[in-house]
């Protein structure tokens, strides 16, 4: 007992480096959970009107069930607007998405929105059906905001409201943003969103609003994917990565030439290299960071895909093999 | 039909309370019967690692699944559990530790701890769960052999090599090193996100030894962490080793003031040039106009006072 | 005395203007004060709402208040390049519209701005354009080049208003409000109309009218960028900034012709407001207009020859869902006032001016295809089931607003036609001035 106690109070000593190290994204992959909340703190807020909920099972045998952000919550990381125009210093990050194994399950658009708290028809992560010509067989194309190195959308911004960091991610700070939509129109790839009306969702307190978090949306501002810095400072994935059931999203740095999907781990450099990696659109210049290895040697059939609501199927209505499907009665 | 409901306003809404108490009721009812605990199996693992320090970190994973669907699984939290030494059936209390909401309870136990060995030289641990009115106790018991993992990093005759030794030593007091017979050992390169394999191997008569790859870019400073691992071994458990070295092939340059770009914060010096000027050339211009019409009023002024006079 | 003579003639002819307002200008005034506050309404709904209540969306992020923004400002900058070329070259019949033209200029300069306020998510925060400003954003270029042009033309405005209100002042038989002479009085900055003081404010007028001719093309040429400088298929195009200002000089020439059919009609200055000046303003008109056809050929024909995927696609678009209006804005639009104004027998005040609504209406459509469709067909497909997300379509609250402009535009039009005569004075007499010069150095030739 004499010993759990001596590990609680080194806990709380070691809270402000913890906090310092989180912001500098130094702490390491092991994390122990620093928190010494109680169950009856966290059931108390079980009545708040919170939609992700996560259930546990106390000592006793009773299963109370707890908000999911407030078990995810890490306040003493808190990244500020200003803090956060600031990279996570030495680092470069990519995203590696595998066309061959994405079979539209969705999980990486549903965790990205649980994670920022989106509505059912917010994706900052969008999985389109992309068929190139009428010949060449249809790919799930999964596509977040690519955090070009020359970003359109960056440049255009009168306020400095979307910025560019030196470890490659381009955030937006809806404290700064004014809502002019220039952002929006000169992005060619169409990552990003505008919060057209009221939600109450906005007015969320639960935790101070971070660039890093995009959490919460404000009205008449643009929000788009954000690569998780907060994940990343804890050394985890973003969201969509990790909740991909396939493996698809690899995510990592390219200083170390080291990405991972979770299950895996391998060189980024190899990887470009022996499957061909390439960048969407990459004639407009734009450099973006987000790779894509061509839908080779699928894993799945593409009709896996079809599994999903029926209006979301609804949406690749115009792609021509989609139209094929239906005249032949498959869907 | 609308004043005998009116009449009957008293009755009607009496009616309905009494529906909807009896709903909620009946929805508590049904939120009760939803979980049973008796429904759900323990699934309660226990594990051991020795990690680079030499401190031990013993982890218990305590969950509980749904018997018909096994995806239904729930983490106990706030669970104490209690990690003891064992030695013919006396236990040593190591210490005890709190589930996480993941389910999982963590102690670490320094280098510097001693333990009961058996004759055999393992270690006997246990990690127990006392149980409650609500939740059956649980009891998980491991053996481990205390490994030593050395691992080296050397240039031979300037080729970047790693060897791993791997040896027990003695229960005698002489403490000789007995190396290990095999063991398949992986060798990892620490990664911001994770770790990335770069060897798989099997130790034999206590050595491993492989050429470090050339290409590791490594971190700002060109430094790479070396990661061995034995992994679940029947005997030893999880034995780690990590090492830092100025192994990695390319050397960031710190990153220079940021040069003004379109996307940078600051703009191309020429945009401010340029601005500029034009601004001025404007400006200047609408001064001075405004300085004549200025001079024009004045000189109304002194036209009017002389007709004045 | 012979000038003074002339100034209380003229003072007499204007005055009733002046003077009183009409039973017809007061339902005017009442029925544009109506739309305004219906549009005020419409304003409200939005503030309180937020952005929802229009028909824009996350793909066609920019709707009809961007477009009415391009057409103001684009009538606006016509105005300035137009008044500009008069005063600088004295042109003989600038007085009959040199003051129509001011007016335009300025008015639709304050109404433009406006609709780009309206686009905007967070008006609470529009100051942080100044306090965060970003150089290389073609918006902050934008409101800078907005603001100087604003400034530069009000300035230009008062100078041309300056011998007027001397006049207006110095008039004691002109029966209008003690305010209205109050205000001739300080405006009138004590000029005297001497030979001094006159070729000074000749002098500044004449670079002031330099300038804003100037200003005018740097302001539309950087409000093209706004789209050509991003990277949509139907916008990256290098021809965009001469594009629009031919654009803008027609749809300016055309709201001009309308504006003086109107004025000509209303206070019955046939006198001043000739057919001579229609043909002329035509003239104009037909140039913009070739000019105008030829460089949206261009833009098109460009796009469909090398036809590029993104760009069949935008055309696809353009002649399928939006065919009627392609025809109406770019054939009709320009082939109407083009053969109207080409052949010497159609050129009528009225047909000069049907064209001229041709003109513009053809010229809204046209800003319309250029934002919207270009919007609906980015690079990556638009894949959505809701269809307000797919295609844009108003709501009544951007038509309401729209029409609140309009009617803002016209409603400070007549308010400050009530406050200087709408044929400048000051102009006529310096006309009159220079004439009498010109007859004594040449006096057999200057017979007429």
């Amino acid at each position: 007992m004499t010993r759990c106690i001596m590990k609680n109070n080194k806990n709380e000593k070691s809270s402000t480096d913890r906090r310092k190290f989180l912001k500098l994204g130094l702490l390491s992959s092991v994390t122990a959970v620093a928190g010494t909340s109680l169950i009856s703190n966290l059931t108390s807020e079980e009545t708040s009107t919170s939609k992700e909920k996560i259930r546990l099972l106390t000592p006793d045998g009773k299963m109370v069930e707890v908000d999911a952000e407030n078990v995810n919550k890490y306040p003493e990381a808190h990244i500020t607007p200003s803090e956060s125009r600031k990279g996570i210093p030495d680092r470069k990050f990519v995203m590696v998405i595998d066309l061959a194994k994405c079979k539209n399950a969705r999980k990486c658009v549903e965790g990205c929105q649980k994670a920022h708290d989106l509505d059912y028809n917010e994706e900052f992560m969008k999985v389109q059906l992309i068929q190139d010509n009428p010949e060449a067989s249809p790919y799930w194309l999964p596509k977040p905001c690519f955090h070009c190195d020359e970003p359109p959308c960056v440049t255009v911004c009168p306020t400095g409201a979307t910025f560019k960091r030196d470890d490659n991610i381009v955030l937006v700070d809806n404290d700064r943003c004014i809502g002019c939509k220039f952002c929006v129109t000169s992005c060619p790839y169409s990552a990003r969103q505008f919060n057209w009306g009221h939600k109450d969702k906005f007015k969320d307190t639960s935790q101070p609003y971070s660039p890093e978090t995009s959490v919460p949306a404000a009205e008449g501002t643009v929000m788009k994917c954000d690569f998780c810095p907060d994940m990343l400072r804890q050394g985890k994935l973003p969201h969509c990565a990790q909740s991909c059931p396939m493996g698809v999203i690899y995510f990592g740095d390219k200083n170390e030439d080291i990405v991972t999907n979770g299950d895996e781990t391998v060189r980024f450099s190899e990887l470009i290299k022996d499957r061909g990696g390439y960048r969407h659109l990459e004639h407009l210049g734009t450099k973006p960071n987000v790779y894509y290895l061509p839908a080779v040697n699928r894993q799945f059939p593409l009709e896996r895909g079809f599994n999903v609501d029926e209006d979301i199927i609804e949406r690749y209505k115009d792609v021509p093999y989609v139209q094929q499907l239906k005249k032949d009665g498959k869907i | 039909m609308k004043s005998n409901l009116m009449k009957h306003t008293f009755y009607a809404s009496f009616i309905a309370i009494l529906l909807f108490s009896n709903l909620g009721f009946a929805q508590q009812e049904e939120q009760k019967e939803e979980f049973d605990v008796r429904k759900y199996k323990t699934v309660y693992k226990f594990n051991s690692f020795k990690q680079s320090d030499n401190s031990r970190l013993l982890e218990v994973s305590f969950i509980v699944q749904n018997k018909k669907d096994r995806k239904d699984k729930i983490p106990v939290f706030e669970a104490e559990i209690y990690f003891y030494n064992v030695l013919n059936d006396e236990e040593l209390l190591l210490g005890t530790a709190f589930t996480s909401k993941e389910g999982i309870a963590k102690l670490t136990l320094p280098s510097s701890q001693n333990y009961e060995l058996d004759e055999d030289g393992f270690i006997n641990l246990t990690a127990r769960f006392i149980g409650s009115k609500g939740l059956k106790s649980a009891k998980k018991s491991l053996a481990v052999k205390d490994l030593h993992l050395e691992l080296n990093l050397k240039e031979i005759d300037s080729v970047k090599t790693v060897i791993v030794k791997a040896y027990t030593l003695t229960l005698d007091s002489l403490q000789t090193k007995v190396p290990l017979e095999e063991a398949d050992i992986t060798i990892f390169v620490k990664g911001m996100l994770s770790n990335m394999p770069i060897k798989e191997g099997s130790i034999e008569d206590g050595v491993f030894e492989f050429e470090f790859p050339t290409n590791i870019p490594g971190d700002g400073d060109g430094d790479v962490t070396v990661i061995a691992n034995i992994e679940d071994h029947d005997e030893f458990g999880n034995v780690a080793q990590e090492k830092f070295i100025n192994w990695g092939s390319h050397k960031i340059t710190p990153v220079k003031k940021v040069k003004n770009t379109l996307w940078s914060e600051s703009a191309p010096l020429w945009m401010y040039i340029v601005l500029s000027i034009l601004l001025l050339g404007v400006w200047a211009n609408y001064i001075y106009t405004i300085f004549n019409l200025f001079k024009i009023k004045k000189e109304g002024k002194s036209i009017n006072l002389a007709t004045e006079e | 005395m012979d000038i003074d003579k002339r100034k209380r003639e003229l003072v007499k002819e204007f005055s009733p203007a002046l003077e009183n307002y009409s039973l017809k200008t007061k339902i005017w005034i009442g029925c544009l004060v109506a739309i305004i506050l219906v549009g005020f309404y419409a304003f409200l709904v939005q503030l309180i709402n937020g952005h929802i209540v229009t028909g824009m969306r996350d793909n066609v992020v920019w709707g009809i208040y961007i477009i009415n923004f391009i057409f103001f400002v684009g009538i606006s900058y016509s105005g300035a390049f137009i008044s500009g070329i008069l005063h600088f070259f004295k042109t003989p019949w600038k007085n009959s519209v040199s003051r129509i033209v001011e007016l335009i200029t300025v008015l639709s300069l304050i109404i433009g701005p406006i609709f780009i306020l309206l686009c905007i998510g967070r008006l609470d925060r529009l100051h942080y354009l100044f306090l965060y400003p970003r150089i290389q954003s073609p918006i902050t270029w934008d409101i800078i080049a907005i603001m100087t042009d604003l400034v530069g033309c009000f300035i230009y405005l008062y100078l041309t208003f300056i011998p007027d209100f001397a006049i207006l002042r110095d008039n004691k038989e002109l029966k209008v409000a003690k305010w209205q002479k109050k205000a001739y009085r300080i405006l009138a900055l004590n000029y005297q109309d001497t030979t001094e003081q006159r070729e000074r404010l000749h002098k500044i007028t004449r670079t002031m009218s330099v300038m804003i001719i100037v200003l005018a093309i740097v302001a539309y040429t950087v409000l093209a960028w706004i789209f050509s400088l991003t990277l949509q298929p139907g916008w990256n195009s290098t021809i965009f900034a001469p594009y629009f200002i031919i654009a803008g000089l027609y749809s300016g020439v055309g709201v001009i012709i309308i504006s003086m059919y109107a004025i000509r009609k209303y206070f019955h200055l046939e006198r001043y407001i000739r057919k001579v000046h229609f043909i002329a303003a035509g003239i104009v008109l037909l140039v913009m207009s070739l000019l105008f056809g030829y460089f949206t050929f261009s833009e098109y024909f460009a796009r469909w020859f090398s036809h590029k995927e993104n760009d069949v696609h935008l055309l696809d678009t353009l002649f399928n869902r939006y065919f009627w209006e392609f025809i109406f804005a770019n054939y009709i639009g320009v082939l109407v006032p083009i053969v109207i104004l080409f052949f010497k027998k159609f050129r009528t005040i009225k047909s000069i001016t049907f064209a001229a609504i041709i003109a513009v209406l053809g010229l809204w459509l046209n800003r319309f295809l250029i934002v919207v469709p270009t919007l609906e067909t980015p690079y990556l497909p638009i894949q959505d089931t809701r269809a307000e997300f797919v295609n844009y379509s108003a709501t009544w609250v951007e038509y309401s607003l729209s029409l609140t402009g309009i009617a803002a535009f016209c409603l400070l039009f007549t308010l400050l036609i009530k406050f200087v005569p709408i044929i400048p004075m000051s102009g006529i007499i310096d006309y009159e001035r220079d004439q009498k010069k010109y007859n004594k150095r040449q006096p057999k030739k200057a017979v007429k």
